[in-house]
C-alpha cells in the first residue's frame, strides 16, 4: 500500500502530484533545487529535501541524490512527472532495484518505446499503421536513397534518439537527398550522441492527434479519447483540445482501437500517450509513444471526468482499473492554453523575473494549473511554462468563448507572457473553424502584427 | 532581548514604513532590514504568498526578514553538505569522531561521513578553521547544502 511518494519534479506538475496525493491521503516528499526554495509545492508537501544547485544537471537530473532522498525519506514510490528523468529507463531500473515503485511503466518498456525505430517496429507487428519508411536504421547513403525512391518524395530523415524537432531533415528529390541525409546524421551525432537515422514519408501539413492510454498491471488497456495538439511552434505545443475538430466518430473509433492495440503490443502499463499524424484525407500514422504523463493531461481529465494522476498512483499500487472502455464518456469540449513567461512580440524571448500582481481567472468551466503567485520569482534555469489555463464547456464554441473570457481576466504583471498570443488565436477564424494543422502557427504569425501581443 | 520582543519589533516594522531597525546591547547586536536586497517591495494587496522558511542563509523575498547577528557569528564559515544522505560523526560506531569542537581543520581534513545508498562517503572540510559548533546529530538525514559544522 503506497503511503508516501517522492515527487521528482518541480513547478506545476509537482503541485499537481501533491494535490492528487493529498486527496488520496498519501504523504508527499518534495525534492528541490536551491533555485526552488520558494516554490509552492515545496511549501505544501509534507516534507522537502534539497538535492542540489539551481542547474537541472545538478539537481533534478541527479538520479543518485533523488534515490538517496527517497531512502532517507523512506518513501514507497517516486512520481517522475514529465521531462527530467520521467522517460529515463536507467532511472526507472534503479528505482526497481531499490524496491521503490516507479510510477510509470516498466524500465524495459520505457527502453523499447523510447527508441523511435524500435517503437515503430513493435506497433507495426500489431497491425498499427505507421508512416511508410525504412525498417529501422539506415546506415548507408545508397541504401537510404533506394528507400526514398521506393516510398516516394518528399521524405523526412529522422534521428532514432531524437526529440524536440532536432536531428530531422526533409528531402524533396534525389538531387538534395544526399546533402540532407548527411546533415541529419551530423546533427544527430552532435545533439544526441547517436548518428543513427531512419527514413519516413513526409506528410505535408498533418494534424497531430494523440490518444491517452491507461493500462493496469492486470492486462486491462483503455483509451480516454484524443487530444488535438496541432497548434505548435517549433514542435513545442501551445494549445491542445479534445475532441479534435477534425475527427469523425468513425475515425475516432478506428484510431482509439489502434491506440489500445499499440499500447498492448508494447506491454504497456500505467499512463501513456500514442501519437499519430493525420493527413487531410483522414489517413492516420503512428509516430511515437510517450511513456509518461503529459503536460496536456488536464484536457482529457475535463472531458472524461477521470483524474489521471490518481489513476497513475492506483495502478502503481497494483489496483485494477475500476472502469471499462464503455464506462468512459466524452461529454464536454476542453481546450488548454500553455502560459509561458515569454514575449511573443519579441520572438518569444524568455521573460524570467519577479511576478508582481497575479490574478487567476475563475468561474464556470475554468481550471488553472499553476504554481506561481504574486511575489514569486520565476527562475531562469528551467523551462518558461508558468501555468496552464484549461477551459471547458458543452461544445467547442462555448469552450473557445470561455477561454477568451478567462484569458482576458488573467493578470500576470511584472513579466511578459503568452496570454495575448492565446487571446489572438482564440479570435482567429482559422482556429475557430477548426482548420488548424501543424502548419498553422507559422502561417498565423506571418499575418499577425507583433504589436497585437503587447 | 527575547524572541517575543523581536517578533513585536517585526510587527511594528511591517505596519510602519520603517526600512531599517538596529539595536545594540552587551554582547548582542540586532539589525532588521526590509526587502533584503534593497529592491522596493512590489505588491500592493497582492495575494499573500505561503509562509517562507526563514533561515540565516536564505535570500529574503518579501516583507521584513530577520537578519540577526551576534558578535561571535561575524566571522563564521560553514561546512555544508555536498550530498543527500545520513550524517555520521565517525567511521564506525566503535571509532572516535572525525572532528570535535575545537579541532583545527584544513581543506582536506575529513570531518564526517555521509552515507548514501549503503556507500560511506568521507566528507572533506574544503575550508580552513576551527570547529566551534556541530549543527547536526549522529545518524541525522541531511540534504544538499545543509550546514553541518560552523567554523571560525
Amino acid at each position: 500500500m503506497i503511503q508516501k511518494i517522492l515527487i521528482a519534479n518541480r513547478g506545476e506538475i509537482a503541485l499537481r502530484i501533491v494535490r492528487a496525493c493529498r486527496e488520496l491521503g498519501i504523504k508527499t516528499l518534495a525534492v528541490y533545487s536551491e533555485a526552488d526554495v520558494q516554490s509552492l509545492h515545496v511549501q505544501l508537501a509534507d516534507e522537502a529535501i534539497c538535492i542540489g544547485g539551481p542547474r537541472s544537471a545538478d539537481s533534478y537530473l541527479r538520479a543518485d541524490r533523488i534515490i538517496s532522498a527517497a531512502e532517507i525519506g523512506d518513501v514507497d514510490a517516486i512520481h517522475p512527472g514529465y521531462g527530467f528523468l520521467s522517460e529515463n529507463a536507467k532511472f526507472a531500473e534503479q528505482c526497481e532495484s531499490c524496491n521503490i515503485k516507479f510510477i510509470g511503466p516498466k524500465s524495459s518498456v520505457i527502453s523499447t518505446m523510447g527508441d523511435k525505430a524500435k517503437a515503430k517496429e513493435t506497433v507495426k507487428k500489431a497491425g498499427v499503421p505507421t508512416v511508410p519508411g525504412s525498417d529501422g536504421v539506415v546506415d548507408s547513403e545508397s541504401e537510404a536513397i533506394k528507400i526514398a525512391r521506393k516510398i516516394g518524395y518528399p521524405v523526412i530523415i529522422k534521428a532514432v534518439a531524437g526529440g524536440g524537432g532536432r536531428g530531422m531533415r526533409i528531402a524533396h528529390n534525389n538531387v538534395s537527398f544526399a546533402k540532407e541525409f548527411h546533415s541529419a546524421r551530423n546533427e544527430a551525432e552532435q545533439v544526441f550522441g547517436n548518428a543513427d537515422v531512419y527514413i519516413e514519408k513526409y506528410i505535408d501539413k498533418p494534424r497531430h492527434i494523440e490518444f491517452q492510454i491507461l493500462a493496469d498491471n492486470h492486462g486491462k488497456v483503455l483509451h480516454l479519447g484524443e487530444r488535438d495538439c496541432s497548434v505548435q511552434r517549433r514542435h513545442q505545443k501551445l494549445i491542445e483540445e479534445s475532441p479534435s475538430p477534425f475527427l469523425t466518430p468513425d475515425l475516432r473509433k478506428k484510431m482509439g482501437k489502434s491506440a489500445v492495440k499499440a499500447a498492448a503490443a508494447a506491454g504497456y502499463t500505467n499512463a501513456g500517450t500514442i501519437e499519430y499524424i493525420v493527413d487531410a484525407k483522414g489517413n492516420f500514422y503512428f509516430i511515437e509513444m510517450n511513456t509518461r504523463i503529459q503536460v496536456e493531461h488536464p484536457v482529457t481529465e475535463e472531458v472524461t471526468g477521470i483524474d489521471l494522476i490518481k489513476e497513475q498512483i492506483r495502478i502503481a499500487n497494483g489496483d485494477k482499473l475500476s472502469f471499462s472502455q464503455s464506462d468512459i464518456k466524452f461529454e464536454r469540449h476542453a481546450i488548454e492554453c500553455r502560459i509561458n513567461a515569454e514575449d511573443p512580440a519579441r520572438n518569444f524571448i524568455p521573460s524570467p523575473g519577479t511576478i508582481g500582481l497575479y490574478y487567476a481567472p475563475g468561474g464556470h468551466g475554468v481550471r488553472v494549473d499553476s504554481h506561481v503567485y504574486g511575489g514569486y520569482v520565476i527562475p531562469s534555469h528551467y523551462d518558461s511554462m508558468i501555468g496552464k489555463l484549461i477551459c471547458y464547456g458543452r461544445d467547442r464554441k462555448t469552450a473557445i468563448e470561455r477561454m477568451y473570457r478567462a484569458l482576458s481576466e488573467y493578470l500576470i504583471r511584472g513579466v511578459k507572457t503568452t496570454i495575448p498570443l492565446h487571446k489572438a488565436i482564440m479570435s482567429d477564424p482559422v482556429f475557430i473553424e477548426g482548420k488548424a494543422t501543424t502548419a498553422y502557427m507559422e502561417e498565423f504569425m506571418n499575418r499577425t502584427p507583433p504589436d497585437l501581443f503587447n | 532581548m527575547d524572541i517575543k520582543q523581536i517578533k513585536q519589533i517585526i510587527e511594528l516594522m511591517k505596519r510602519s514604513e520603517l526600512t531599517e531597525f538596529a539595536v545594540e546591547d552587551e554582547g548582542f547586536k540586532l539589525k532588521i532590514r526590509r526587502g533584503g536586497n534593497g529592491l522596493p517591495v512590489v505588491s500592493q494587496g497582492a495575494v499573500s504568498p505561503p509562509p517562507f522558511p526563514t533561515s540565516v542563509e536564505a535570500a529574503p523575498q518579501a516583507a521584513a526578514p530577520v537578519v540577526a547577528s551576534k558578535d561571535e557569528e561575524a566571522d563564521a564559515t560553514y561546512i555544508k553538505s555536498p550530498m543527500v544522505g545520513t550524517f555520521y560523526t565517525s567511521a564506525s560506531p566503535e571509532s572516535g569522531p572525525f572532528a570535535e569542537i575545537g579541532a583545527k581543520v584544513t581543506e582536506s581534513t575529513v570531518v564526517c561521513i555521509i552515507e548514501a545508498m549503503k556507500i560511506m562517503n568521507e566528507i572533506q572540510a574544503e575550508a580552513k578553521g576551527t570547529i566551534v559548533e556541530i549543527l547536526v546529530e549522529n545518524g541525522q538525514p541531511v540534504e544538499y547544502g545543509q550546514p553541518l559544522f560552523r567554523l571560525k
